[in-house]
Formats: C-alpha cells, structure tokens, sequence
C-alpha cells in the first residue's frame, strides 16, 4: 500500500499542553512555600553542584 | 575582590581541599552504610515504593508528635557534618542543599521517589516578599513535622476540579513546635503566612502512584495557568520521543505505538502517537485507530478527531489495518 508521509508539524496538540517536569507559571513568587521546591531540587541538584 | 591566602594557594595546589572533601565523604558514607543511615535509606526506599508510613519504624517516629526520641537520627546526621564541616571549612556538605534569603532546605535522604528534607523558614525574609500569585499542586504525598518555631499558614484546597481550573478553599491555620500535618498535594497545598522567627520543619514527600499531572491555579480565581508533567520519567520520555522522531528513527515507531497504548500521562502518550505518525504512517495510524476505539481511555476522543482528519486530507489510510497479524 502507498501511503502517505505524515508532516509531524500537521498534527495537532492536546487543548491542554502540559509542560516539563517542574516547569511552573509563576515559579519565583511560588516556590518560597510550596511542596514544588522538594521535588525540583531533587531532580536539579545532580545538575548545578555534580 | 577579596581572594583569602588560603584560597588563593589552592589555585596552585587543591590537595587540601580534596583531602578535606574525602575525609567529610568518608565520615558522611560511614553513616550511610551502617546504622540508622542504612535503616533510614531502606525505609524511604519502600516509602517510596507505597509503604504505609506506620508500617516503617523509623520514619513513623520522626513524624509521630509523641515520639521525641527518633529525632536524634536527624540531629546526628547535622551534627556529624556540622562538626567536620567545622573542622575542615574548605570541605562541603554532602547532602544536597538549597538556600536563599527566606529558606534553606537540605536534603537528608532521597530514595527513588520518595525524600526526606529539613527546611528552615525565615520569617522576617518572607514577609517582605510578594504574595504568590498561583500555586502549584502536584501530585505528592507529604508529611510536616513542625520541629522548632511557630506561623501562620494558609492551607488552599481544591474543592472542585473543573477542566480549566479549580474551585478553591482557603482556610487559615496555625503551625506549632510538634504538629504533624499530612497532605495529598494534588488536593491541598500550604502557603506560610506570617512566621515567628525562625521555623524549623521535617518534611517527608513521595509521588502518588499513577501520577497525573501538576497543575498550578491562579489563587484569585482558580484558573489553572500552567500544566506540568508530574514526574520526571514522563518528561524524560517525551524527549527521547522527540529525539527519534527527530533522528527519523522509523525502526523506533512499534516502540512509540506501544507507548501510546499505555496507560499513563496522556500528553507523553499523545506525544509518543504523534511521532509515531510521523515516522512510519501504517504503525502510527493503527494505533491511532486503536485509541480511538478504547470507550474507557481520555485520548479516545482527540484520537477519534484526528483519526477523522486524517482519513478526509488521505483517503488512502481507510486501507490500514488497526489490528495487523
């Protein structure tokens, strides 16, 4: 069967897009008391001081 | 600048703070690998693992308000690097930390999903910073021993989840010196208001299972603003998705098909399908089809939809077979 190729750029996203893990909106005024801080730093840590 | 004598004879010569570096490393593994270090890692490994709390000794004492003595653990770990950190400046923590001018965090243990971490407040600091405007809620289970030192906080809860944003509750509560609290954060999270001093706290925090997503809300209203994958293996998938998509790897589209059949992130599945397609049109558009036809899955409907375009720009596709032999 011939078929087409597809133009990735063709298809469409979900309505919602989701971002990166731990990507946030507002992260400077958020993440003085919120539980993002925890889970980022884990993740970033190995990155800034490995 | 400033460069201290003892700084600038490192620059020809850093044995001394190497030689400081491995005694503090030696000192931190001899904790590690032994003791309550051991018994810790081992608990938080299956904490991370869905492990009730109360089923796993140690960590149930650190986070029990009646229990005064399981603390020590946490205070030997602190002093024992405070004391050589002391005695060798040169030398740096071992333990993951953060700071800035209103907290500092230091990350006691980390097993997989799952990490202990003491977290220390400042108030006069927080209370010249701006209130946030949006918070996030991700999908985490956390536990808060209140360790030293007293506040105010707000705890917003989502009462109702629409699908662009959340109704929320604010309710206004007081931390003291013992309080335990315990948290789903995809249902409530915790903004410090006003805090005396200094304020101390033990935090235990491991991902849900079927993780979801974190979604952050704007505080004034509950729109949701911004959508984040709620682990970083999603995420991490999702690029290397991108990354053969890229590279044109059509070896790679029965792998990509199989991710996007998955259960799980939907944006990573959706993701997956859409390389997929575009990589090798037969494998993608049958397990469009595939997806499509599931009455339970949330990307039936979008893949419906897509699957519809698709067959009216190409009719030729009507031609795929969604379950080959």
């Amino acid at each position: 069967m011939n078929l087409p190729k597809i133009d990735l750029s063709a298809l469409p996203d979900l309505d919602t897009l989701t971002g990166m893990f731990g990507s946030l909106a507002g992260p400077l005024q958020a993440i003085e008391s919120d539980d993002t801080i925890v889970i980022v730093m884990v993740m970033i840590y190995d990155i800034i001081h490995g | 600048m400033i460069v201290r004598p003892e700084l600038e004879a490192l620059r020809g010569d850093d044995t001394p703070q190497r030689q400081a570096q491995a005694a503090l490393h030696a000192i931190y593994q001899g904790w590690r690998k032994a003791g309550p270090g051991q018994v810790l890692d081992a608990e938080l490994a299956r904490f991370g693992h869905g492990v009730l709390l109360e089923d796993l000794p140690l960590l149930s004492g650190m986070f029990d308000p009646a229990d005064d003595t399981t603390l020590s653990v946490v205070a030997d770990l602190i002093s024992l690097i405070l004391k050589q950190l002391e005695a060798e400046p040169l030398s740096q923590s071992p333990l993951r930390f953060s700071t800035n001018e209103s907290h500092a965090s230091v990350v006691l243990a980390r097993q997989g999903d799952a990490a202990l971490v003491v977290q220390a407040f400042d108030g006069a600091s927080l209370a010249g910073r701006p209130k946030p405007a949006s918070l996030a809620f991700p999908p985490t289970e956390t536990f808060e021993r209140v360790i030293a030192g007293s506040a105010q906080a707000t705890v917003i809860k989502v009462m109702d989840q629409r699908r662009d944003g959340a109704e929320l509750g604010f309710c206004e509560t007081a931390l003291q010196t013992g309080q335990v609290t315990r948290r789903l954060g995809n249902q409530a999270a915790q903004l410090l208001g006003n805090v005396q001093g200094v304020l101390l706290v033990l935090r235990l925090q491991r991902r849900l299972p079927d993780v979801g997503v974190t979604r952050e809300y704007r505080l004034s209203d509950g729109a949701l603003i911004h959508q984040a994958a709620g682990s970083s293996r999603d995420s991490r998938l999702e690029l290397a998705a991108a990354l053969l998509g890229k590279m044109g790897r059509d070896d790679a589209a029965p792998l990509l098909a199989a991710m996007a059949e998955e259960r799980g992130s939907q944006s990573l599945r959706w993701q997956a399908l859409r390389e997929c397609l575009g990589l090798d049109t037969a494998t993608g558009f049958a397990a469009l089809c595939r997806v499509a036809c599931r009455a339970d899955d949330p990307l039936a409907v979008p893949a419906g939809a897509l699957r519809a375009q698709l067959l009216e720009t190409y009719p030729q596709l009507a031609g795929v077979n969604p379950c080959p032999a």
